[in-house]
C-alpha cells in the first residue's frame, strides 16, 4: 500500500513537471522580440534577394497565415497542448516550411541518443570504476595519477575540449575526417564504421569530460564512506577488501551516482547542444539551436518537448527504482 | 579491476585503429567523399549551412534552400544580370522586355529558341503560362501575393512568344521578374512534371529544371549537394550564351565553422569560398600557395557587394530627428580608426546613399567628388575630407602593407573617394548649439538626462556590420556619449529594424548592382511606406520622412533604367540625401571571396573580371563555362 | 591516524587562488586603461616586457583584459555558486527532514528546472533580454537552473540518513534536532556540499563561456568565456596566437584545479577532524 502510494505520487508529480517544463517552453519563446515571419524575411533580404515594398508586405501577410500565427495566445496554447498530448506532431517547422517538425526531428534524435547514450555510458562506468578504486585505495600512487589526470581534465569546458581535439586530430594530425560525413545506406557496414569514425571525436570530448566528474565525485563519496563507522567495523569484523568495497563502500556510494545520472541528462543535453555545434553533428542540440536563431517556434517546441519527456521520464524510472536500491526508504 | 579496464582499453584502441585504417584505404584514392573523381570536381563552400531539409526543392516554398545549387546551377530566371558591365541580359527570355504601350502595362517576352528541361522535353510558353497560372491559384506560397499584384492576364501568341498585361506601370519588368540582385523568385518549373501534382506540398525531389545542372545526389544530413552536368548543355541558356560548363560535377559543402572551412581548403577539398573573415585569409594565404583572392595583392578583397555598410538612426524619434545631430555624430566619428577595427583598413567608403560597387562608383562617387568637397553648412564649415584615401594608405604603409598603388587616382579607386571629416570640436559645437551639454566628459540630453545610445547589431552573422558596430561604440564612447552595442540573432535584428524598435543600428539600407537602384532607394526612403512604430513596416524601416527626397523619388518612377533624366535626377537624390543625412554610410561591403587553383582555372578575379564572385547568386550557372580544369603543366 | 597538519593540497590550491584573486580582484584598479577599448595598441604583438602577454587583434593589452575578465568570471562563479549551494542544501534538507506538503512543493520545482535543459531556455532568455543580458541577470538564471542539484543530493542523503544508526543513536540519548543537525549532518554532508560548490563555480563559469562561445553572452564585457569569443572570431586559434586564445583557457584551468585542491583539502581536513570526535 505504502509503496503504492509512493508511485502514484511520483506519477502525478512526474505529469505535473512535463506540463509546467512545456508551458515554460510554450510562452517563453513568445515573449520574444523576435518574430518567426520577420525573421524568415530578414533571411531572404540577408542572402540580398531584392523585394519591393509590396512584395514584402504580400509575402509577411501569406507566412503569417502559413505558419498558423493568427490566433490568441490561448488558443495557440491550448492547439498546442491538444497537439501533444493527443495528435503527437508538432505542425509544421516555420524556417524550413512546410517540412513537418517530427520528420525533422525524427530524423535528428537517432544521432543524439547514439551520440550520448554510448559516451555518458562509457564515462560512467569507467569514471566510477576508476573512482571508487582511487577513493578506496586513496594510498596508491596509481590512484592518485588516475585521479591528478581527472583533475586536469574535468575543469576544460566540453568546447575547449572539443576545440583541443580538433586542432590535434583534425589540424595537427589529419586522422579524422574534417568534417561530418556519411558514407553507405544504413545497415550496411561501410555505413556503421563511417558513422563510428565520424563520431569518435564529438564522443571522446563528452567522454573525456564526464569521466573526469564521475571520477572525482565518486572517489570524494567512496573516501569519505570508507571512513564511516560501518565500514570500520566491516574491517574488524574480518571482512575481505573485495567484500568491503563492493558490498559497503560501492553499495553506498552508487545511489547518489546513479541519482546524479538521471538528473545529468539535462546537463549533458547541454553539453551535446555546444558539442554537436562545434563538430557539425546533425542532432537534436544544433537542430535546437538553428530555432532558437531562426526563431522556429513549432522546431523549438518540438526538440524541447522531447528531451523534457525523456529527462522526465528517467527521473521518474530512477526514482521508482530507488526503494531496490537502497532498502532503507522503503520501510518510509 | 585495473588489468581487465587496461585490457578493455586495448580492444578499444585496436577496434579503432582497425576502423581508422580501412577509412584511410578508402580515401587514399584522388576521389571526393561522394566518389566523383576529385579532378573533375568543384567542390563550393555552401554559404547557408546545413540543410535540414535536403529534399524539398519546390523553389516557391518559403523554407527551401536555394543557394546551395538550387537557384545556382538548377532553376533558371527570364532576365539575368551581369554585374562587370552592370546590364542586364536575357537568358531563358530571348530578348529583354518589349513595352507594347507607352505606360509601360503590357510587354511581349519572347523565350529563347531549343531550350529543354533536364529530362529533355522542350521549354515553351506553355510551361509559363503554367508557372502563372499556379503562382495565382496557390496561396500557400508566399510569392504568389505579389505577382497577384502584378500580372493582370496573359496570351500566348505561340510556342516562344507571349503578352503580359500588367495591374500597374512596370517601366523595369526586367527587375520585376527578373534578376536584380541575388536572385528572384520567378523561378520556371516544368509543366508536364508539376500539372499533376499539388504545388503547395510537392517536394519536387530531385527537381527537373532548366540549367545546365542536375541535382544527381544529396546528403540526408544536408551537409553536401553533388551536381552533375547536363549531356545536353547546347539546350540551355548558358550552353548558348557562353558554351560547354567545365567542371564535369559540382559539389556543395558545408564543412562548418569558418576555422574549418579553412583547414578545408588549406587541405585543398575546397576550390571555391564565401564570405570570410580578414583574419582567416592571412591565414589562408600563408598555408596554401594556390589560394588566391580577388586581387592579387593587397586589399585582396572584392568591394563590389551590392549593400554599404553604417548606422542607421531612429528618424522619427528625438534626438534622430535632428539633421545637425545627425551630422554632428558624423563628424565625431574617426572612419580611419573604425575602418582599420572592422577589417584591418580593407574597405572601400561611401558617403552616398549607394554602394561603392564599381559601375555604381564611377556612375555617381566619383563624378560628385568635386561637389561634395565643395559642399558646405550654412555657416560656411565644409564637412568633406576628400583625403581619405591617401591618409589610410600611409597608415597601412606604415604597418607593413605592400604593393599599394603610388598615385591618388588609383588609391581613390581603391579606398574610395572620401568621407566627413573628424572633427570632434565642430561636432561638439554643434551638439551644444542644439542644447546638448558636455559634464565631465559625458554628454547629455537637451532635458538633461545622459545620453546613452544603443547600436542593434547582428551577432554571429554579418560580421562586417557586427564588428563595425563595435568599432563606432567604441569610436562614440571616446567622445563621450554613453554607446553600447546590443547583438541579436536575425529573427529579433529584423523584427526590430521592421518594427522600427531601435535607437540606433549596424544595418545596410543602401543596396544596388546596377547605375539606377531607384527600386531601392525607392523602398528604403519614399515616406509613403512610413508605418507606425511597433507595425512591419513595407519599406523605410528608418521611418524618414522627407517630402524633398520623395519628390525626386516619384519623379524618377515614371522613367526607364536608360532614359537620359534617370542618372540627373538620381544624382539630385544623392546631394538632397547627403543635405539631410538620414542614415550614415561608411563602408561598401568587402568580400573575401578566394579560391584554391590546385584542381581548377578561370574563377573571376580582378584580373579576369568577366563576372562577380558571387557564388551563392543565381549568376554563377554563367561562370561555370569559364572554369576550367588546371592543365597539369 | 595521522596527526593534524595543514594538507599540501589545500596550501597549492590557496595559493593559485590567491593569484586569482590578485589578479582579477586587486589588479584591474591599477590597469592603465580600460582594457576592454579597442586599438589602444599595435595589433597582434607577441609578449613583451612592455605587453606581458601580447596584445589581440584588436589592439588590447592581453594581460589587462585578462585580469578584467578574470574579475568578471569570479564573480559569476563565486556567487552562482554560493548562493546555488546554500539554497539548494536549505532546500534539500528541507524536503528531506520535513516531508510531506514542502518535500512536494520543493521536489517539484526542483524536478522542473532539472527537465527544463537549462541552454535552450538561456539561448532563449539572451534573444529575450535583446543581447544584453548584464552579468548579474545571466547569474540569477544560472541559481535558478543549479540549485536543484544539490537540494536533490541533499534531500536523498538526509532521507539516507534518517535511519542511519548515529542519527538514531543521537535522537535516543535525548539530543535536540538543531544539536543533531549541527554535530552530525552538517559534518556528513560538508565535504559533499563543497564539491557541490567546485562543480557549481565550473559549472556557471562553464555554462557562461558557452554562451559567449556561441556569441550569446554580454559580449562587450570582459569575461574568461568572451576573451575566448573573441579569440576565435579572430581566429587566434589557427593564427597561432597562443598568447590571446591561450591564457584564458589555461586560466580556466587553473583555476578549477586550485578550486578543487582546496575543496578536498577541506573535505579531507574535516574527515580527520570527524575522526579525533570519534575516538
Amino acid at each position: 500500500m505504502q509503496f503504492a502510494k509512493f508511485v502514484v505520487t511520483r506519477l502525478i508529480a512526474y505529469v505535473l513537471v512535463i506540463w509546467i517544463g512545456i508551458t515554460v517552453v510554450f510562452f517563453v519563446p513568445r515573449f520574444m522580440p523576435s518574430d518567426p515571419v520577420e525573421s524568415m524575411l530578414g533571411r531572404i533580404m540577408t542572402r540580398g534577394a531584392y523585394m519591393d515594398a509590396e512584395q514584402v508586405e504580400a509575402m509577411r501577410a501569406t507566412l503569417t497565415q502559413a505558419f498558423g500565427l493568427e490566433g490568441t495566445l490561448a488558443d495557440q496554447y491550448f492547439g498546442f497542448l491538444h497537439r501533444i498530448f493527443v495528435t503527437r506532431e508538432f505542425g509544421p517547422s516555420l524556417s524550413l516550411f512546410p517540412t513537418p517538425v517530427n520528420e525533422l526531428i525524427g530524423r535528428a534524435l537517432p544521432w543524439t541518443l547514439g551520440l550520448l547514450l554510448s559516451s555518458t555510458i562509457i564515462a560512467w562506468i569507467v569514471g566510477n570504476a576508476i573512482g571508487l578504486l582511487a577513493g578506496y585505495k586513496s594510498r596508491w600512487v596509481s590512484s592518485r595519477a588516475l585521479e591528478i589526470i581527472a583533475i586536469f581534465v574535468y575543469p576544460i569546458p566540453y568546447y575547449i575540449t572539443a576545440l583541443i581535439l580538433i586542432i590535434l586530430f583534425i589540424h595537427l594530425n589529419p586522422i579524422f575526417p574534417l568534417f561530418f560525413s556519411i558514407r553507405g545506406d544504413p545497415p550496411s557496414l561501410e555505413f556503421i564504421s563511417s558513422v563510428i569514425y565520424n563520431s569518435v571525436l564529438p564522443a571522446a570530448s563528452i567522454v573525456i569530460v564526464g569521466f573526469g566528474w564521475w571520477v572525482l565525485s565518486m572517489k570524494a563519496l567512496s573516501s569519505s564512506i570508507s571512513e564511516e563507522d560501518f565500514v570500520y567495523f566491516a574491517k574488524l569484523k574480518g571482512a575481505g577488501e573485495g567484500r568491503i568495497m563492493t558490498a559497503y563502500v560501492l553499495r553506498n556510494a552508487i545511489l547518489p551516482q546513479v541519482t546524479v545520472l538521471a538528473l545529468q541528462i539535462g546537463v549533458i543535453f547541454n553539453g551535446a547542444l555546444i558539442t554537436e555545434i562545434l563538430f557539425g553533428y546533425p542532432g537534436l542540440g544544433t537542430m535546437t539551436y538553428n530555432a532558437v536563431l531562426q526563431a522556429d517556434y513549432n522546431l523549438l517546441m518540438g526538440t524541447i518537448t522531447i528531451s523534457i519527456i525523456a529527462v522526465a521520464t528517467s527521473t521518474l524510472v530512477i526514482d521508482l527504482l530507488y526503494p531496490f536500491f537502497d532498502p532503507r526508504i522503503r520501510q518510509r | 579491476m585495473t588489468k581487465k579496464s587496461r585490457k578493455a582499453l586495448l580492444s578499444i584502441i585496436v577496434l579503432l585503429a582497425v576502423v581508422l585504417f580501412s577509412t584511410a584505404l578508402v580515401t587514399a584514392q584522388e576521389q571526393t567523399e561522394v566518389g566523383t573523381p576529385r579532378a573533375t570536381t568543384l567542390i563550393v563552400d555552401n554559404l547557408g549551412g546545413r540543410v535540414d531539409n535536403p529534399t524539398q526543392t519546390n523553389p516557391y516554398q518559403a523554407g527551401t534552400h536555394q543557394s546551395a545549387g538550387l537557384h545556382q546551377l538548377v532553376y533558371t530566371n527570364l532576365w539575368e544580370i551581369n554585374t562587370a558591365t552592370g546590364e542586364q541580359f536575357p537568358a531563358l527570355a530571348a530578348e529583354m522586355p518589349e513595352a507594347l504601350n507607352d505606360d509601360f502595362t503590357s510587354f511581349r517576352v519572347t523565350l529563347r529558341d531549343n531550350l529543354r528541361w533536364s529530362d529533355g522535353e522542350p521549354i515553351t510558353t506553355a510551361d509559363m503560362a503554367f508557372n502563372i497560372d499556379m503562382i495565382l491559384n496557390t496561396p500557400e506560397f508566399p510569392y504568389s501575393g505579389f505577382l497577384a499584384q502584378v500580372i493582370d492576364n496573359y496570351e500566348v501568341v505561340d510556342d516562344l512568344t507571349m503578352i503580359l498585361n500588367l495591374k500597374r506601370s512596370e517601366p523595369r519588368l526586367a527587375y520585376t521578374l527578373g534578376v536584380h540582385i541575388w536572385g528572384d523568385n520567378f523561378r520556371l518549373v516544368p509543366k508536364h512534371i508539376w500539372e499533376n501534382e499539388d504545388p503547395a506540398t510537392f517536394q519536387n525531389y530531385p527537381p527537373v529544371g532548366s540549367g545546365p545542372y542536375t541535382l544527381t545526389d544529396s546528403d540526408p544530413n544536408g551537409n553536401w549537394f553533388l551536381y552533375t552536368k547536363r549531356e545536353d548543355w547546347q539546350h540551355t541558356d548558358v550552353g548558348q550564351i557562353y558554351g560547354e560548363p567545365g567542371p564535369e560535377y559540382v559539389l556543395f559543402r558545408f564543412y562548418g565553422t569558418e576555422e574549418r572551412r579553412i583547414i578545408a581548403a588549406i587541405q585543398n577539398q575546397l576550390d571555391i569560398l564565401t564570405d570570410i573573415s580578414p583574419e582567416a585569409w592571412d591565414i589562408l594565404r600563408d598555408a596554401n600557395p594556390n589560394a588566391a583572392a580577388w586581387h592579387q595583392n593587397f586589399p585582396y578583397a572584392n568591394f563590389d557587394d551590392p549593400c554599404e555598410r553604417g548606422i542607421i538612426f531612429a528618424n522619427s524619434q528625438e534626438p534622430w530627428d535632428n539633421q545637425n545631430v545627425r551630422w554632428a555624430m558624423a563628424l565625431a566619428t574617426d572612419i580611419k580608426s573604425v575602418g582599420l577595427a572592422t577589417f584591418a583598413g580593407i574597405l572601400r567608403v561611401s558617403p552616398l546613399a549607394v554602394p561603392p560597387v564599381q559601375v555604381i562608383h564611377d556612375a555617381f562617387h566619383k563624378p560628385m567628388r568635386e561637389w561634395m568637397t565643395e559642399f558646405a553648412f550654412e555657416d560656411g564649415y565644409q564637412p568633406f575630407d576628400p583625403n581619405y584615401a591617401v591618409d589610410i594608405a600611409a597608415i597601412l604603409t606604415e604597418q607593413g602593407v605592400e604593393g599599394l598603388p603610388e598615385s591618388e587616382e588609383a588609391l581613390v579607386d581603391l579606398f574610395g573617394v572620401g568621407w566627413w571629416k573628424h572633427d570632434p570640436a565642430k561636432a561638439t559645437e554643434m551638439l551644444q548649439a542644439e542644447g546638448f551639454t558636455l559634464q565631465d566628459g559625458a554628454w547629455h540630453k537637451p532635458d538633461g538626462s545622459p545620453w546613452q545610445i544603443t547600436i542593434n547589431s547582428p551577432s554571429n552573422f554579418e560580421v562586417q556590420s557586427q564588428r563595425l558596430a563595435f568599432a563606432i561604440a567604441d569610436n562614440w564612447r571616446a567622445f563621450g556619449i554613453d554607446a553600447t552595442v546590443q547583438q541579436m540573432d536575425s529573427g529579433t535584428f529584423w523584427s526590430n529594424y521592421s518594427n522600427g524598435t531601435f535607437d540606433a543600428g549596424s544595418y545596410w539600407p543602401g543596396c544596388g548592382a546596377l547605375p539606377d537602384s531607384w527600386d531601392l532607394l525607392d523602398q528604403f526612403w519614399h515616406k509613403r511606406h512610413i508605418v507606425p512604430i511597433g507595425q512591419p513596416a513595407p519599406g523605410n524601416a528608418m521611418r524618414y520622412e522627407s517630402d524633398a527626397l520623395s519628390d525626386i523619388l516619384d519623379q524618377i518612377a515614371p522613367l526607364p533604367s536608360d532614359h537620359p533624366d534617370t542618372i540627373p535626377l538620381l544624382t539630385e537624390f544623392e546631394k538632397q540625401f547627403i543635405v539631410e543625412r538620414p542614415w550614415l554610410p561608411m563602408f561598401g561591403t568587402s568580400k573575401f571571396v578566394p579560391v584554391v587553383t590546385t584542381y581548377w582555372d578561370g574563377m573571376p578575379t580582378a584580373d579576369n573580371f568577366y563576372e562577380g564572385p558571387w557564388w551563392w547568386w543565381s549568376l554563377f550557372k554563367y561562370h561555370m563555362p569559364f572554369i576550367q580544369p588546371k592543365s597539369d603543366g | 591516524m595521522m596527526m593534524r597538519r595543514t594538507s599540501p593540497r589545500l596550501t597549492v590550491g590557496l595559493i593559485i587562488l590567491a593569484a586569482f584573486i590578485i589578479l582579477g580582484g586587486v589588479l584591474p584598479f591599477f590597469s592603465p586603461e580600460d582594457p576592454r577599448s579597442w586599438i589602444k595598441h599595435p595589433r597582434n604583438l607577441p609578449p613583451s616586457a612592455e605587453h606581458l602577454l601580447g596584445t589581440t587583434n584588436l589592439g588590447q593589452d592581453t594581460f589587462w583584459l585578462l585580469s578584467y575578465a578574470t574579475q568578471n568570471s569570479l564573480f559569476i562563479g563565486l556567487i552562482v555558486a554560493f548562493f546555488a549551494t546554500l539554497i539548494g542544501v536549505f532546500a534539500g534538507l528541507a524536503s528531506g527532514f520535513l516531508g510531506g506538503v514542502p518535500d512536494r512543493v520543493i521536489t517539484l520545482l526542483a524536478d522542473v528546472f532539472i527537465v527544463v535543459p537549462s541552454l535552450p531556455i538561456l539561448i532563449l532568455m539572451s534573444s529575450l533580454l535583446q543581447g544584453r543580458a548584464s552579468l548579474l541577470l545571466i547569474s540569477i538564471i544560472l541559481i535558478l537552473f543549479n540549485w536543484p542539484w544539490p537540494a536533490r543530493q541533499m534531500r536523498s542523503i538526509a532521507l539516507s540518513m534518517r535511519e542511519r544508526q548515529f542519527v538514531n543513536t543521537a535522537r535516543f540519548s535525548g539530543s535536540s534536532t538543531l544539536q543533531i543537525l549541527a554535530e552530525e549532518i552538517v559534518p556528513h554532508i560538508f565535504s559533499w556540499s563543497m564539491a557541490n560548490f567546485v562543480n557549481t563555480v565550473l559549472v556557471a563559469i562553464a555554462t557562461e563561456s558557452g554562451l559567449a562561445v556561441i556569441g550569446l553572452s554580454s559580449l562587450e564585457e570582459a569575461t574568461l568565456g568572451t576573451t575566448i569569443y573573441w579569440a576565435l572570431q579572430h581566429q587566434a586559434l589557427l593564427g597561432r596566437r597562443w598568447w590571446w586564445i591561450g591564457s584564458p583557457v589555461v586560466a580556466i584551468i587553473l583555476l578549477f584545479i586550485a578550486l578543487f585542491l582546496i575543496s578536498t583539502g577541506i573535505s579531507s581536513l574535516s574527515a580527520e577532524r570527524r575522526g579525533h570526535g570519534d575516538a
